[in-house]
């Protein structure tokens, strides 16, 4: 092919190797002069589109979209310099340069080209070699700017992925937050998320015993980030409170899930807490989190629980400790647990609220008010300055009950279907019982039963109890009464849990039947240990229901209450319940 | 943040300046990488004095350099904690994972 006889074809000769070709529209009413300049572009390794006047370069502007354009000022029907007007009139958001090339050398005609919307005047006559330096000029100028163009789309193409992923990290994150328990009529809380969504996380679930788990956990990032670590915690939590696992050992199980699920750097600061009503207990994990506090109807901060242990997510387990403090509490009040946002929050002068704060705050409003009066005191203090970090609280209002039987919710499913007799028998060993959680795997077992499963929370108190004598007094030797002294329940649980780890000897057996005997299905349950026993006889003549101030007796009171019969026999060592369906 | 770095006998030390934030990851990481390619160097130690913020991505960066220095062999030390760098670090129980020096 002939380099000549086709505008489109590139001749190498004078490209610079790495300059892009452009299309170049030249406007001149004169052929001779039309003529060299299309050759020059063309040598240059552009393309040529040639207009006659200014209504023609109109046309082919629109039509073509050039990347530069050369215009001469004195042509029939449209003059150059209105040409230049029009264009950048109709397409403001075109970005071409336009070089005016004109005899017209005069500073008035160049400022009026200029004024018009050209970028650069060229007077003719001009050597070959400045026109060729002019156009090189806007090409290098025309190049760069497609450069940032280019840029420009990737990044935008790279935020709307980003923010689709955020959406995403959103949605769960409100899904995984949104939880039935956080509904609970104990339950208060608030979060301000640094960004439009947070990267903390609140969890609040009833155990099978009516006791209340709450878990406020910090973790590393936002959006996506915070969803992924936040979604085998939810998991966890959820599914090993509804079994009725202590909380040391959901804790345990969410740090080896972390552990093995997150890089180094990431981790998770939690706060978990068991608030036992019946027992007037709470049970706290702090690992990496503001302080946690039992405070008082009247402000007074009755207990403090400080991270005892790094967060969640950085030790193996062999050096992870899910050891728990609890506090036995005499008088109601409410359990506050935050993130560091809330403490960190800074006024105009960038000093941080502090938990102190937080207290001062709290103790502005009546009970009902007190969490919207904290929530509003840390935005009037951040004053519309933005949040450096998430901000959560969840306060847990403790009560003081006298009550013998806990709220059980009532069986949410019944089972009508025929019932089968159905046996297991299980027995632990010393070894076994210093390291298992037996009671909630009892209960998984059970509860795999269709006319079991809706009795849940029951059994659960049930089992609980006559295992917990079982092994408590009947293979530890502890002594309920120690638990009536002032400071005595945190003595007792302490000296529990010397002696089992020390356990050398004894065995438990449990035996469970369901049955349907009298048209009614029934679960027999029967525990021994190995224990010497007790003195049951007098444990039956005393109506431990009438002194309900006694925190010992109050257990065995509980089952006698849910169940139809209950029958100790040996030397105290056996005894066999039935429990109606 | 600024980092000076100094090799003192078996001792490579880390002076931070400023703001330890995610902004810092690039520095920090180039920083103790060099560190912990020196031959001699046994231990790093990360020195808090001229540091008066610490967000949670500086401690993930610390458990990373923690990480990095335990495959060499070789440990880490957090020096002149003061102020609120010391109490965030407090609350995360690192001297639980870090040599702590005053």
């Amino acid at each position: 092919m002939d380099a000549a006889s086709s505008g489109n074809h590139r001749p190498p000769a004078e490209a610079a190797p790495t300059q892009a070709s452009l299309k170049i529209l030249i406007v001149d009413d004169t052929l001779v002069n039309l003529r060299p300049l299309e050759v020059l572009v063309s040598r240059l390794g552009h393309v040529p589109l040639l207009a006659r006047d200014g209504m023609e370069a109109l046309a082919v502007y629109e039509r073509e979209a050039p990347d530069l354009v050369i215009m001469d000022i004195l042509m029939p029907r449209l003059d150059g310099v209105s040409a230049v007007r029009e264009i950048r009139a109709r397409w403001p958001d075109r970005w071409t340069p336009i070089i005016l090339f004109s005899a017209l050398d005069g500073m008035r005609d160049i400022t009026a080209g200029l004024a018009a919307g050209a970028d650069d005047y060229l007077v003719k006559p001009a050597s070959a070699a400045l026109v060729r330096a002019k156009i090189s000029s806007h090409a290098r100028q025309w190049a760069l700017q497609r450069k940032v163009r280019a840029y420009a789309d990737e990044l935008a193409s790279w935020r709307a992925e980003a923010e689709a992923q955020n959406r995403l990290g959103a949605h769960v994150m409100a899904r995984l937050t949104d939880a039935e328990g956080l509904r609970d009529a104990m339950v208060r809380h608030f979060n301000l998320p640094a960004d439009t969504f947070s990267g903390d996380l609140l969890c609040a679930a009833r155990a099978p015993g009516d006791v209340l788990n709450v878990m406020l956990a910090d973790a590393t990032g936002h959006g996506l980030a915070a969803a992924l670590t936040a979604m085998p915690l939810t998991q966890a939590f959820y599914s090993m409170t509804e079994k009725g696992f202590p909380l040391s050992s959901i804790v345990e199980e969410l740090n080896r899930k972390l552990k093995r699920l997150l890089p180094a750097d990431r981790f998770v600061a939690a706060t978990l807490a068991a608030v036992d009503v019946r027992n007037q207990t709470v049970e706290v994990w702090n690992g990496g989190n503001p302080d946690a506090l039992f405070v008082t109807y009247g402000g007074d901060v009755r207990a403090r629980w400080t991270s005892a242990h790094p967060p969640l997510g950085i030790l193996p387990e062999a050096l992870f400790s899910a050891e728990t403090e609890m506090v036995v509490f005499h008088e109601p009040g409410n359990l506050l647990l935050c993130s560091d946002g809330l403490v960190e929050a800074e006024d105009a002068q960038g000093t941080w609220l502090g938990l102190d704060g937080v207290l001062r705050l709290l103790g502005l409003a009546g009970d009902g008010d007190r969490l919207r009066c904290l929530a509003h005191g840390v935005e009037a203090r951040l004053d519309g300055r933005p949040r450096r970090d998430d901000i959560s609280c969840m306060m847990v209002s403790v009560p003081i009950e006298r009550r013998e039987l806990p709220r059980l919710a009532a069986p949410a499913a019944v089972y009508h279907g025929d019932v089968a007799e159905w046996r297991m028998e299980l027995s632990y060993g010393a070894k076994e019982l210093r390291y298992l959680d037996v009671v909630p795997s009892v209960l998984g077992l059970l509860t795999q039963l269709q006319a079991v499963k809706p009795h849940q929370s029951a059994l659960f108190l049930i089992v609980s109890e006559l295992f917990n004598n079982a092994l408590d007094h009947g293979l530890l030797g502890l002594d309920s009464a120690t638990k009536s002294w002032i400071g005595g329940y945190e003595i007792y649980m302490q000296q529990r849990a010397e002696r089992l780890a020390r356990l050398g000897a004894g065995k438990i057996d449990l035996a469970f039947r369901l049955h349907a005997d009298e048209a009614r299905a029934a679960l027999d349950i029967q525990v021994i240990d190995s224990g010497p026993g007790f003195d049951y006889v007098a444990l039956n003549a005393a109506d431990a229901l009438a002194d309900t101030r006694r925190s010992h007796g109050r257990g065995i009171a509980l089952v006698r209450n849910l169940c139809s019969q209950v029958v100790y026999s040996g030397s105290g060592n056996r005894v066999w319940v039935r429990y109606l369906l | 943040m600024q980092i000076a770095s100094e090799v003192r006998d078996h001792r490579a030390i880390l002076k931070l300046n400023g703001r330890f934030d995610f902004h810092s990851h690039r520095d920090f990481r180039a920083a103790y990488e060099d560190a912990l390619s020196r031959d001699g160097v046994r231990e790093v130690e990360v020195d808090f004095q001229q540091v008066d913020y610490l967000d949670s991505s500086a401690l993930g960066m610390l458990l990373l350099l923690r990480e990095k220095a335990e495959a060499a062999g070789k440990t880490v030390a957090l020096a002149r904690l003061h102020g609120t760098v010391k109490q965030v670090l407090e609350i995360a129980n690192f001297g639980k994972l870090f040599a702590i020096r005053a």
